[in-house]
C-alpha cells in the first residue's frame, strides 16, 4: 500500500515538472474565475464575455503573439489574499499579481511590491495616459506601483418600468434625486404608487457597499475620511448626516434591511425594487436581463453613478490593476513585464465591455467605448472617482469595520453616534498598531 | 447488525418524528440536487425554478470539460489516501505504545497528545505556515499531507480501542518469545481491523474536506485540491449567475466521499465501539 | 534484552508520531506564545511588547463579544446535539432496511464540506430567497430574518451545526448501545421493569463514558466553529455572529496583526483546554472507578 503510494508520489512529481524550453516564463496570477474550459485555446478577445472569458482570451493572445514569452497563469480564490501573503511570506511570490488597488500600500509599505515606473516608461506608456482615477488608485508617496486597469465603483442601477409607474420618468429617463430632501420624497412617492421599496439594500455579509456609501457621501461634503493615513474620522457631523440619513429611509420601509448581495441581486432583477446600489461589476448581467424578452427587467434598465446629495459630485470607487511583487529576476524576464504591460494596456477597452471603467483616458473618451450599452451614463465615474489616500493601508479590514458599524447604523441596530464612534476606535486601535 | 432489542416495533408516534427528521434532513440535500439539475440562466433571480423541470446535465459537463478538475481530484485523492494512511501507522503504533506498553513519562506523554484536542488549528496555522516555508515544503504533496498526520484523535481513538484488548494475549506471545514488534504486527494489529477503518473514514473525510491549509500551502494550481479548486473557479457573484454550476460542484465534490461511506457504512458502525468502550 | 531496554521499548512506538507531533503542533504553539508577547506583523521585525497584547484583548469589546458568541453557540448545539444524537441512535438501533436507510440519511450530511453547507443553508435561511422563507410566507407570516437579525443568527448558526454534525455522535451512541451485554436486559426484564426504568436504569447508565466522548469532542470542536460563521453571516449583524476563531482569523489574514492574533489563540487555546481537561478529569474518574487496571 504504501510503496504503491510512494510510486504515485513520485510518478507525478516527475510528471508536474514544467517542461524544459528556451522560453522566458512569466508567473501571473489572478482572481476572476477559472473558465479554461470554454476559452482554453481561444485568442480571439472580441468573441469572449465576462471577466473570466476576456481575462482568458487576453493571455492566451499575449503569449500567441509572443512566441518568446510563456504566461504561465494561476488561477486563486476572489479575492486571493491570504493566498497572496502566505506566498509572499514564504517568498515565492509570482510575477504579476492582479490587485484591487485598496491593497497595494499594505504590501508597497513592507517592500513587497516593485514600483513599475521602470516597466511604464520601457513599455512607453505615460503617466499622464491614465484616468485621474486609474492614475490615483495605483500611486503610493508619487510613485506608481501597478498597471490600473479599471475603476470600478458604486452605481445606481435603476428599474426604470418602478419608476415610470411612480411617475420618476422625464424625457425618458428616471429622475434621480439631487437632494436627501428630494430623496425622501421621491423613495415616498415610490413606495406609495408601486407598494415597492425606493432602495434595495444588501446590508447582510457585506460590508463593502454600506461603506461605500459612507466614504462617498463624506467626500462629497468634504469632510476628510482619514485626517492622517492612520487615523479614520467618520464620527463626525458629516459622517452622522448620511449615516441618520439611511436609517431614517430604512426605518420608513424606503429601503430593505435584511437581504444580502446575492438576495438583493435577485429582488432587483425579479423588479422588487427601484434602485439597487452595487457596483460596475454588475452591469453585464442586468443588461443582459434587460435585452431577454419576458424577464421582469426586459427594457426597464438604466445605471447611472451614485447621485449628488450633498456638496460636490465626487464617489468612492476602487480599481483593479497588474502589480508586480518583489523578487529576483533577469532580465529578460522584465522585458517580457513591460512587454506584457504594454500589451494589456492596448487592449483597456476589451477588459472594460465587462462593465468596469477602462483605466486609460484615450479609452474612456472614445467612441466605441461610449457605444457600449449603458456606458455613455457611466463615464463621469471616470472624473468624479476617489480613491482613499494611497497610504492608507489595511483598507479593506477598514473597509469591512466601517461597514459592519455603517450597517448596524442603517438598521437601526445601533444608534448612528455610536455606530460611528465604535468604527473609529476600532480601526484606530489598529491602525496605531501598524509598524 | 445485531439490534439488541429487534424483536419489538417502534410506536407510530416515533414513526412519525423520525420521519419528519429525515424528511429536514434530506430536503436541503434534494433542494441541492434540483439546483444542480437546471441551467443557470433559468434560475438567475429565482431559485424556485428548481421545483420544476427542464431538467439537464449540462452543469455536470462543464465540470468534466475543465481538464483541471481532473487534475485536482487526483491531488484529493492522493492528498487524502497518503493522510489516511500515514495516520494508520502513527496512530496504530502510538496507540500501542500508550496502550500496552509501559515506559517513562507514559501518562505525561499520553497528555501531552491529549492537549492537542485542545489546540485550534488557526492558532498554529501562521507559524505551521512559516515552518513549511523554511523547509520548502510548500506546493508539494509532503506539505499537503504532513499537517493532516499529527491529529490526537487518531491516537487517542487507538489507544482506546488496543487497551480493551485482553493483556493476556500479549503474554502468552511473549512466552512463545516473540519480539514487542512481532506481537504488535501479527497479534494485536489484526484485531483492530474494525478500529483502522473507522479511523481511515474519519481520516479521509477531514482530509477529503480541508480548506484552509491547502488554501495557503497549495497556491500553484497544479497543486490545488479539489476544495481549493473549486473555490478558485467560483466566479464572483456566482451565487446569482452560476448557481447551478455552483451546486453541480458541491454534488461532484462530496459524491466520492458519499460512496466511501455507503462502501464502509457496517464497518464504521461495528468499530465505533472502539471509541466507545464501556 | 535488559528489563532496562525493555521500559523504554514503548518510545519507539509513539515517537514517530510524537515527533512529528512536537514539530509540527507544539512547535507552532509555543512560537506563537513567543509571537503574543511582540507587536509583529506577517512580515516584519517586532518589537517585544511584553503582555500588552494581552492588556489589549481584554480591553476590545469586540474580542469579548466573540468569546461570548462563542460560548453560546457551544451552549446551544452541544447539548441539543448529544439528545438528538442519542435519540435517532435510539430509534434506529435495529436491524430492519429501514433503519439501515435512515441510518444513512441521517448520516450523509456529515460527508459535505463547510463551504458547501453553508452554501446550501444560505438558500434555506435567507428571508427574501430562502426555503424556510417561502415556506413561511405561504403559510402567511413575514419571514424570519435569521441571518440578520441579532437575536437570531447564533440559533441561526446552531441549527446549520446540528444538521451539518449530528451523524457523527449517531454513529458514536449506535456503537455505545450494540456494547451493551444482552442479558443486562433479560435481567431487566426478569424484574418486569418497564421501558422507562429499563432505559433509566439500564441503558443510560452503559452509554455514560459514549456521552461523555460526544460532548468532549463536539465542545472542543464547537469552541473552534469558524467557517459557518465566517461564510454564512460574516460575522454579523454588527458582530452579533463572530466567534472567537473569526475574530483570529480576521486579525491574522485581515489585519496581519500576528501578535494580536497569536494573544487571541492562546487565550482560545487555554479555554478549552480548561474545559477539555476538566472532561477528561470527569472520564478519568469514571474510569478508575470502573475497571481498577
Amino acid at each position: 500500500m504504501m510503496r504503491l503510494l510512494l510510486a504515485v508520489l513520485a510518478a507525478l512529481a516527475l510528471g508536474s515538472c514544467a517542461q524544459a524550453d528556451d522560453k522566458t516564463h512569466i508567473y501571473l496570477q489572478r482572481f476572476f474565475g477559472e473558465c479554461g474550459a470554454e476559452y482554453g485555446g481561444k485568442t480571439d478577445v472580441s468573441k469572449a464575455e465576462g471577466e473570466c472569458g476576456i481575462v482568458t482570451a487576453l493571455v492566451n493572445k499575449f503569449n500567441a503573439e509572443n512566441p518568446d514569452v510563456q504566461v504561465d497563469v494561476n488561477v486563486i480564490a476572489w479575492p486571493g489574499y491570504p493566498q497572496l501573503t502566505a506566498q509572499m511570506a514564504a517568498r515565492d511570490p509570482p510575477d504579476l499579481v492582479a490587485m484591487h488597488t485598496g491593497v497595494m500600500a499594505d504590501y508597497a509599505a513592507k517592500g513587497l511590491l516593485e514600483p513599475v515606473g521602470s516597466y511604464l516608461s520601457q513599455a512607453g506608456i505615460s503617466p499622464g495616459a491614465f484616468t485621474p482615477a486609474g492614475r490615483d488608485g495605483v500611486s503610493i508617496k508619487g510613485q506608481a506601483y501597478g498597471l490600473p486597469w479599471d475603476t470600478h465603483g458604486g452605481l445606481y442601477h435603476v428599474n426604470t418600468l418602478l419608476f415610470r409607474q411612480a411617475g420618476l420618468i422625464r424625457g425618458g429617463e428616471p429622475i434621480l434625486p439631487t437632494s436627501p430632501e428630494e430623496f425622501l420624497a421621491h423613495a415616498r412617492q415610490f413606495r406609495e404608487r408601486t407598494g415597492k421599496p425606493y432602495l434595495i439594500q444588501s446590508l447582510v455579509g457585506d460590508p463593502a457597499g454600506a461603506a461605500r456609501t459612507l466614504y462617498t457621501y463624506m467626500m462629497a461634503q468634504g469632510a476628510p475620511i482619514f485626517p492622517a493615513p492612520n487615523r479614520l474620522r467618520v464620527n463626525t457631523p458629516e459622517g452622522r448626516k448620511v449615516a441618520d440619513f439611511f436609517r431614517q429611509l430604512t426605518a420608513e420601509g424606503l429601503g430593505t434591511s435584511n437581504m444580502d448581495t446575492p438576495a438583493a441581486i435577485a429582488a432587483f432583477m425579479s423588479g422588487e425594487g427601484g434602485i439597487y446600489p452595487t457596483g460596475t461589476w454588475m452591469i453585464g448581467q442586468f443588461q443582459q436581463e434587460s435585452v431577454t424578452p419576458g424577464r421582469p427587467l426586459h427594457n426597464a434598465y438604466a445605471v447611472y453613478p451614485y447621485p449628488r446629495l450633498w456638496g460636490e459630485h465626487v464617489e468612492y470607487v476602487g480599481g483593479h490593476a497588474w502589480a508586480v511583487p518583489t523578487r529576483e529576476r533577469t532580465a529578460k524576464q522584465r522585458e517580457a513585464i513591460a512587454r506584457f504591460f504594454r500589451f494589456m494596456a492596448a487592449h483597456n477597452y476589451d477588459w472594460a465591455r465587462t462593465g468596469h471603467l477602462p483605466a486609460l483616458a484615450a479609452v474612456l473618451a472614445s467612441e466605441r467605448f461610449r457605444a457600449l450599452p449603458q456606458r455613455a451614463n457611466i463615464a463621469p465615474l471616470g472624473s468624479i472617482g476617489r480613491a482613499l489616500p494611497g497610504t492608507v493601508q489595511r483598507q479593506s479590514a477598514v473597509e469591512g469595520i466601517v461597514g459592519e458599524e455603517m450597517s448596524a447604523a442603517i438598521t437601526g441596530q445601533k444608534s448612528s453616534a455610536r455606530a460611528l464612534a465604535d468604527a473609529d476606535r476600532r480601526v484606530n486601535e489598529f491602525l496605531a498598531e501598524l509598524q | 447488525m445485531a439490534a439488541s432489542r429487534s424483536d419489538d416495533r417502534l410506536p407510530p408516534l416515533v414513526w412519525a418524528a423520525l420521519l419528519t427528521a429525515a424528511a429536514l434532513m434530506v430536503a436541503p440535500l434534494v433542494w441541492t440536487l434540483l439546483l444542480s439539475l437546471k441551467s443557470n440562466a433559468e434560475l438567475v433571480g429565482n431559485s424556485g425554478a428548481a421545483l420544476g423541470g427542464p431538467y439537464t446535465l449540462e452543469n455536470y459537463g462543464a465540470i468534466f470539460g475543465n481538464s483541471s478538475t481532473m487534475r485536482w481530484l487526483l491531488n484529493s485523492a492522493i492528498v487524502s489516501l497518503g493522510t489516511t494512511a500515514g495516520v494508520l501507522v502513527l496512530a496504530s503504533l502510538a496507540g500501542y505504545g500508550f496502550a500496552r506498553l509501559d515506559f517513562p513519562f507514559r501518562r505525561s506523554l499520553f497528555v501531552l497528545v491529549l492537549l492537542g484536542l485542545a489546540i485550534p488549528s488557526q492558532a498554529v496555522i501562521l507559524p505551521q505556515h512559516q515552518l513549511f516555508a523554511t523547509l520548502g515544503l510548500h506546493n508539494s504533496y509532503p506539505g499537503l499531507i504532513l499537517p493532516g498526520l499529527i491529529g490526537p484523535f487518531g491516537v487517542f481513538f487507538m489507544t482506546q480501542y488496543m487497551r480493551a484488548i485482553p493483556k493476556e494475549l500479549d503474554e502468552a506471545a511473549m512466552l512463545d518469545g516473540a519480539s514487542r514488534f512481532t506481537i504488535f504486527w501479527r497479534v494485536i494489529l489484526p484485531l483492530t481491523i474494525p478500529a483502522q477503518s473507522t479511523l481511515a473514514v474519519f481520516t479521509f473525510l477531514g482530509s477529503w474536506n480541508d480548506y484552509w491549509w491547502p488554501l495557503i500551502s497549495a497556491t500553484r494550481s497544479d497543486m490545488y485540491t479539489l476544495t481549493v479548486g473549486l473555490a478558485a473557479s467560483q466566479m464572483n457573484y456566482a451565487q446569482t449567475s452560476g448557481l447551478g454550476f455552483l451546486m453541480a460542484q458541491a454534488v461532484f465534490a462530496s459524491i466520492p466521499i458519499f460512496i466511501v461511506y455507503i462502501i464502509f457504512q457496517k464497518q464504521i458502525v461495528r468499530a465505533m465501539a472502539g471509541a466507545a468502550l464501556k | 534484552m535488559t528489563s532496562a531496554e525493555r521500559r523504554w521499548q514503548g518510545l519507539l512506538f509513539v515517537a514517530p508520531f510524537l515527533l512529528l507531533y512536537l514539530l509540527i503542533l507544539i512547535y507552532p504553539l509555543l512560537r506563537g506564545l513567543w509571537l503574543s508577547l511582540y507587536q509583529v506583523d506577517l512580515f516584519g521585525g517586532g518589537t517585544f511588547v511584553g503582555l500588552a497584547n494581552y492588556a489589549r484583548l481584554a480591553a476590545d469589546p469586540v474580542f469579548g463579544q466573540s468569546l461570548i458568541n462563542t460560548f453560546l453557540v457551544t451552549l446551544m448545539i452541544v447539548p441539543l446535539l448529544t439528545v438528538v444524537a442519542l435519540a435517532l441512535a435510539l430509534a434506529l438501533n435495529r436491524a430492519t432496511r429501514s433503519a439501515a436507510i435512515l441510518r444513512g440519511v441521517f448520516f450523509s450530511s456529515a460527508v459535505l464540506s463547510v463551504t458547501i453547507v453553508t452554501l446550501i443553508w444560505r438558500f434555506i435561511l435567507a428571508p427574501d430567497a430562502g426555503l424556510l422563507g417561502e415556506l413561511w410566507t405561504a403559510l402567511g407570516r413575514e419571514p424570519l430574518p435569521f441571518l440578520s437579525a441579532p437575536n437570531l443568527v447564533l440559533p441561526a448558526l446552531a441549527m446549520t451545526t446540528i444538521w451539518w454534525s449530528v451523524g457523527f455522535p449517531m454513529l458514536l451512541f449506535l456503537a455505545g448501545l450494540q456494547q451493551i451485554p444482552q442479558d443486562m436486559y433479560e435481567a431487566a426484564a426478569l424484574d418486569r421493569a418497564s421501558k422507562w426504568t429499563t432505559f433509566w436504569r439500564v441503558t443510560l447508565p452503559s452509554l455514560r463514558r459514549t456521552t461523555i466522548l460526544v460532548v468532549m469532542l463536539q465542545t472542543a470542536a464547537q469552541l473552534q466553529i469558524f467557517g459557518q460563521s465566517q461564510l454564512l453571516t460574516a460575522g454579523g449583524p454588527s458582530g452579533a455572529s463572530r466567534t472567537a476563531v473569526l475574530f483570529l482569523f480576521e486579525t491574522a489574514f485581515g489585519r496581519w496583526e500576528l501578535g494580536y492574533a497569536s494573544a487571541a489563540a492562546e487565550i482560545l487555546f487555554l479555554i478549552i483546554l480548561a474545559v477539555t481537561l476538566t472532561q477528561y478529569m470527569l472520564t478519568g474518574r469514571v474510569r478508575a472507578g470502573e475497571d481498577g487496571r
